[in-house]
């Protein structure tokens, strides 16, 4: 064991571009292996979980009586779809939007521990790329979504497509600045922008430490992710798919699991940022021990997918200009109410 | 005047594109319409088998109500019936389906509409029709306004009778259609 | 209380020698044929001065024997009386020609539209005589005259031509029948008129305008019309809506059926209200004949036509709320379930989910099942208190009332000139319902309260339609507790031919006022069947209330309507 690390890390000394490329390689491979099958169970809680608040089964007939495949059944139909562009759209445009949307929640998901592992007593992260700014970082690669869906919007040339895109954007601006006011408070109260510190230094969980910056934040993630009753640039009924109406087979089947990627990146954001990231008590079993903290990161994220579904069932869906309202008028100005109380109360625990 | 007269369409780019080539090949060829030439090589090989798998359990049908059976049909996808047990789930955009359920009376105003939403819909595609008047007319077969046959203009795998017919036997069209990909006995052949 | 002959005397002494033949058939309805040069007269001296400030409908019918076309303006009043006034105008079958009501009356375009199409009556002073169902290829032909040769057409879908447009879209052209070309009855020049396409297109006025199509196929669409808003960001500037796109000629089918096979072309008109539907066909034919339904059948039909409007206004209310908050929204679901106890209870009497035709001339098909009103009270108790806990949580529910509160007001005033009926009328505060003004079986004899709203919006459209859901469930075990034992049938024998006559019939459909005009020269056939729904008004006041809304509030307005495209275009 100490022989192979010695030999990786005199490799690393003396080739470090290609033992760096090596580690890159490995990292987005890994990446984007979890992040995406992540999502196709996101996916498949969803389908369950809103057939069981509605009443229903959910699916059942593939993958046991959990309908465990399904998901992987409707990734081979969309993946095996004809690929289709129409006539009239911007067609380089058109091709890349959803691999600009796909790009950006990978740049995301870089940065974003997934969970710890705990041995000798410590905490090690579980992330890709452990900036010391990565709070900052996800911020702004969290607005790159926004150029993704006016791409697809804008070069689809469809009306619906067009309408979704510029409800899509006037909706992220007016929630990007209280949900960076919220994280800003967050960062003041840890001294830290870095992630996975933010998440250790919560004695207290920022939840109870600044409740009103939790709302906010929970209200801006649901309209980042644009689920209802923030979904106005996917409002089926009024504007069919919104920017996604013209993509359909692996185009559609990308962005689609771009929006679940970012539905799990959410949860594990809110958990970081808020719930303590992997906080816990300890598991005092040999093997258990150093994936406990993963473990209490799993149920937190699974509790915030559930509430994040949950709202799906149970809210209707608001109008574009009261989402603009309430997001300028009264969540702007809570949220720099909560960055006052994030000061006087992070000075005073320091 | 829309969006796309403001800012210029970026022709050139697309001009340029086509002018660079890969492997002796255009690269717009490989980059746009591969996967023609993909079904074309898996065509026959067992790997088609999984495909189908995949396509059966996951029929995306087209929310179009036309008639009586378009209110079965909301039935049939609500929770007495619950079409998603079946991995089957209504989606409003014809590019994001798999099934086309004519679900009614089609005249001869609604013909070009729903041959055009047919043609939308991306390949590998099915079509099911329900109920008497989208089999033949039904009960209004001889009227100056309705088209008799259907069949002519779409390539319907499964008929389902009855007027209108219950969501029950929707659910037996789902599962009769599925069994039809999964043979390889669909009338498109996929 | 006013009454036909009323009514009569004062027309006659107010236009001395305009009423050229009358009959008072009931003190409720007044048949007069009016000479057709004072018929504008004599209709807005019956709405200012009669309180007729209801226009019903028109209905256009062609005697070809006697060479003469005749349209019938139906007028009625929103309360104030009981009078249902038949006004007929007659016209040479050469160039008929009328004159319009349009100007006089708001909702009076879409009839005399669908007239012009129909019978190829002109209308003189309409402001746009343009096809309303009929595609441009039939216009012209006019198809419900009674010499039209392409009437029993098996060949239409065998004759149609594949073109594609301009725009790489494809499209049909159907040629003529060969009956047709054979009778050279092809119009040789068309009437010359601007498509719809044109016509909305001429309103874009400025560069930031543009068209959006919701239609035919559209998540928010019931059925296939077309509603074409203009918009400028996300304010919809007008609105337009063509229908026509299921319009299957019911009204010329029933023609060359028998009665008794007509009656199934009813149930298929509005495929969710189907019984109230059968009842108005059945009852139009009672009073032809002049046939008195025994009491127990009378029941009968009214437990049956409530539970169909419960289970009517279920399905409705779903549809709407996944309409402003996504298929994923639960109580849709539960409405579903809740409307399938519903259905099941139809069908253990009548035996089918939705197309019915149970209700026959002089009574009912068969008798109540055993054990039927157990049953029943047990599903009507579950229904009850699902729909208070309905209106409990759409009364709690802050977005519910963020989106739906003061969206789409109708004014009572406006309310009753547009023509509107059913939950959309009554949601103004206006109390009309056709179960209190023409009282049919044994609705007088039933204790029930009209239900009425305040505002006028979307959310008491929904109300409304909640709240009559609770009304109709007191109905029902009213008439479980009466039912009287007896024949469910007549014991005259109705014959296979209906003597000459005509009438018209009114109930209360679950979308509003529903009426059947019928004529019968005796035959076995019916001679004339107009069908006067109230979507086909509900869908008219539509565009006009759509201007300056946002794009989510003209679907939250068009699906508190409950509209249902198939009977509009019948």
């Amino acid at each position: 064991m100490d022989g192979i690390i010695e030999a990786i890390s005199s490799f690393a000394s003396q080739e470090p571009a290609i033992y760096y490329l090596i580690i890159g390689i490995i990292g987005a491979v890994v990446l984007s292996a979890v992040v995406n099958i992540g999502a196709m169970y996101v996916i498949w809680l969803e389908v369950k979980l809103l057939g069981d608040f509605s009443a229903r089964y959910g699916p059942n007939r593939v993958g046991g009586r959990w309908g465990l495949l399904q998901i992987v059944a409707d990734a081979i139909k969309l993946f095996t779809k004809e690929d289709s562009i129409p006539a009239s759209a911007d067609k380089p445009v058109y091709v890349w939007a959803p691999i600009v949307a796909s790009m950006a929640t990978m740049l995301v998901a870089a940065a974003i521990p997934f969970g710890a592992l705990y041995f000798n007593g410590k905490y090690y992260p579980l992330v890709v790329a452990n900036m010391d700014i990565s709070a900052f970082y996800v911020e702004a690669a969290l607005s790159l979504l926004v150029i993704a869906a006016f791409m697809a919007g804008y070069s689809s040339n469809n009306k619906y497509s067009l309408l979704g895109a510029f409800r899509g954007i006037a909706r992220m601006i007016s929630y990007e600045v209280p949900m960076g006011v919220c994280v800003i408070s967050v960062a003041i109260m840890a001294h830290s922008l870095n992630l996975a510190e933010i998440a250790q230094n919560q004695t207290l969980w920022y939840a109870f430490a600044q409740p009103l910056g939790f709302g906010i934040f929970i209200v801006a993630l649901i309209t980042d992710l644009g689920r209802i009753p923030f979904d106005q640039s996917e409002a089926e009924e009024e504007i069919i798919c919104g920017y996604t109406t013209e993509y359909g087979g692996i185009r559609w089947g990308l962005i689609l699991f771009q929006e679940y990627n970012n539905m799990l990146l959410g949860s594990i954001l809110l958990t970081l940022l808020f719930l303590g990231g992997w906080a816990g008590p300890i598991i005092p079993v040999p093997g258990l021990s150093i994936i406990s903290p993963l473990i209490w990161m799993f149920m937190k994220v699974v509790i915030v997918l559930w509430f994040l579904i949950w709202t799906r069932s149970a809210l209707l869906r608001l109008r574009i200009d009261q989402v603009t309202d309430l997001g300028w008028k009264v969540l702007l100005p809570l949220s720099i109410v909560n960055l006052a109380w994030a000061v006087v109360v992070g000075s005073y625990f320091a | 005047m829309g969006i796309s007269d403001v800012i210029p369409v970026p022709v050139a780019v697309d001009e340029e594109i086509s002018k660079w080539t890969i492997f002796g090949q255009p690269v717009a060829d490989v980059w746009f319409t591969t996967t023609e030439k993909i079904h074309q090589i898996i065509e026959m090989g067992p790997i088609k088998n999984i495909f189908n798998w995949g396509r059966k359990n996951s029929v995306y049908f087209l929310m179009q109500p036309m008639g009586c059976c378009g209110v079965e049909m909301f039935v049939f996808g609500a929770a007495p019936y619950d079409c998603t047990r079946f991995g089957c789930m209504p989606r409003n955009t014809p590019r994001q389906t798999d099934v086309m359920i004519i679900s009614g009376y089609i005249t001869r105003k609604y013909l070009p509409v729903i041959k055009n939403l047919w043609e939308q819909m991306v390949e590998p595609k099915w079509c099911v029709a329900i109920g008497e008047c989208a089999i033949s007319g039904g009960p209004f077969y001889d009227s100056y306004n309705i088209i008799q046959n259907t069949a002519d203009y779409f390539p319907i795998d499964v008929f389902v009778p009855g007027c209108p017919p219950r969501p029950e036997q929707f659910l037996e069209a789902l599962m009769n259609l599925q069994e039809k990909i999964k043979q390889r006995k669909d009338k498109r052949g996929y | 209380m006013t009454t036909a002959s009323d009514v009569l005397s004062a027309v006659q002494s107010a236009f001395p020698g305009a009423v050229l033949e009358s009959r008072v058939e009931s003190d409720r309805r007044l048949w007069a044929t009016i000479d057709s040069n004072s018929i504008v007269d004599v209709c807005k001296h019956l709405s200012e001065k009669l309180n007729f400030d209801h226009y019903s409908g028109a209905a256009g019918v062609d005697w070809i024997a006697r060479k003469e076309m005749e349209v019938v303006e139906i007028m009625a009043s929103h309360g104030a009386h009981q009078v249902v006034a038949m006004l007929k105008s007659k016209t040479p079958r050469e160039n008929p020609s009328v004159k319009s009501l349009a100007n006089l009356f708001w909702n009076a375009n879409w009839y005399e539209r669908e007239i012009w199409e129909m019978f190829g009556i002109n209308f003189e002073g309409h402001p746009g005589l343009y096809p309303l169902l009929l595609g441009d290829e039939l216009v012209g032909v006019w198809p419900w005259r009674k010499d039209f040769k392409g009437y029993p057409d098996l060949t239409t879908g065998q004759r149609a031509v594949e073109r594609p447009t301009s725009e790489g879209y494809t499209e049909y052209f159907i040629p003529p029948t060969p009956a047709e070309i054979e009778a050279g009855t092809v119009p040789k020049e068309k009437p010359k008129y601007p498509s719809f396409r044109e016509r909305e297109e001429k309103e874009i006025k400025s560069d930031s305008e543009m068209i959006m199509h919701m239609g035919p196929q559209h998540a928010m669409l019931p059925g296939p019309f077309l509603l074409d808003i203009l918009i400028e960001g996300e304010r919809v500037h007008k609105a337009f809506l063509d229908m026509g796109y299921i319009h299957k000629g019911i009204e010329k089918i029933m023609e060359n059926r028998t009665w008794l096979q007509g009656l199934t072309y009813t149930d298929r008109m509005c495929y969710v209200a189907s019984l109230s539907n059968n009842e108005c066909y059945c009852g139009a034919i009672e009073k032809i004949l002049g046939l008195e339904v025994p009491l127990r059948a009378q029941y009968i039909r009214v437990i049956l036509e409530e539970l169909s409007r419960i289970q009517s206004h279920l399905i409705g209310t779903g549809e709407f709320m996944t309409l402003i908050a996504g298929v994923g929204y639960a109580p849709w679901n539960f409405m579903i379930i809740d409307r399938e106890s519903i259905i099941s209870l139809i069908e253990s009497v009548t035996g089918a989910r939705l197309t019915h035709t149970f209700v026959r001339f002089g009574g009912v098909r068969n008798d109540l099942p055993e054990g039927f009103s157990d049953k029943c009270r047990s599903a009507l108790k579950y229904i009850e208190s699902r729909t208070k806990e309905y209106i409990e949580l759409f009364e709690q529910d802050p977005i519910y009332h963020m989106r739906m509160e003061n969206v789409g007001v109708l004014s009572p005033d406006r309310a009753k000139r547009v023509g509107i009926s059913g939950p959309p009328l009554r949601a103004t505060g206006v109390a009309y319902d056709m179960r209190k003004e023409d009282p049919i079986l044994v609705y007088p004899d039933l204790d029930f309260k009209v239900v009425t709203g305040t505002r006028g919006d979307s959310a008491d459209r929904i109300d409304v339609r909640l709240r009559e859901i609770l009304e109709s469930i007191h109905i029902i075990e009213q008439c479980l507790d009466r039912i009287p034992a007896g024949p469910i049938k007549t014991e005259t024998k109705v014959p296979k031919k209906i003597p000459a006559g005509e009438a018209y019939y009114r109930v209360e459909d679950p979308r509003g006022e529903m009426g059947m005009y019928v004529i019968s020269d005796g035959g076995d056939k019916p001679y004339r069947v107009k069908v006067r729904g109230p979507v086909y008004a509900t869908l008219q006041t539509l565009p006009p209330l759509l201007e300056g809304v946002y794009i989510a509030d003209a679907v939250a307005i068009a699906g508190s309507m409950d509209g249902c495209p198939s009977e509009a275009d019948r």
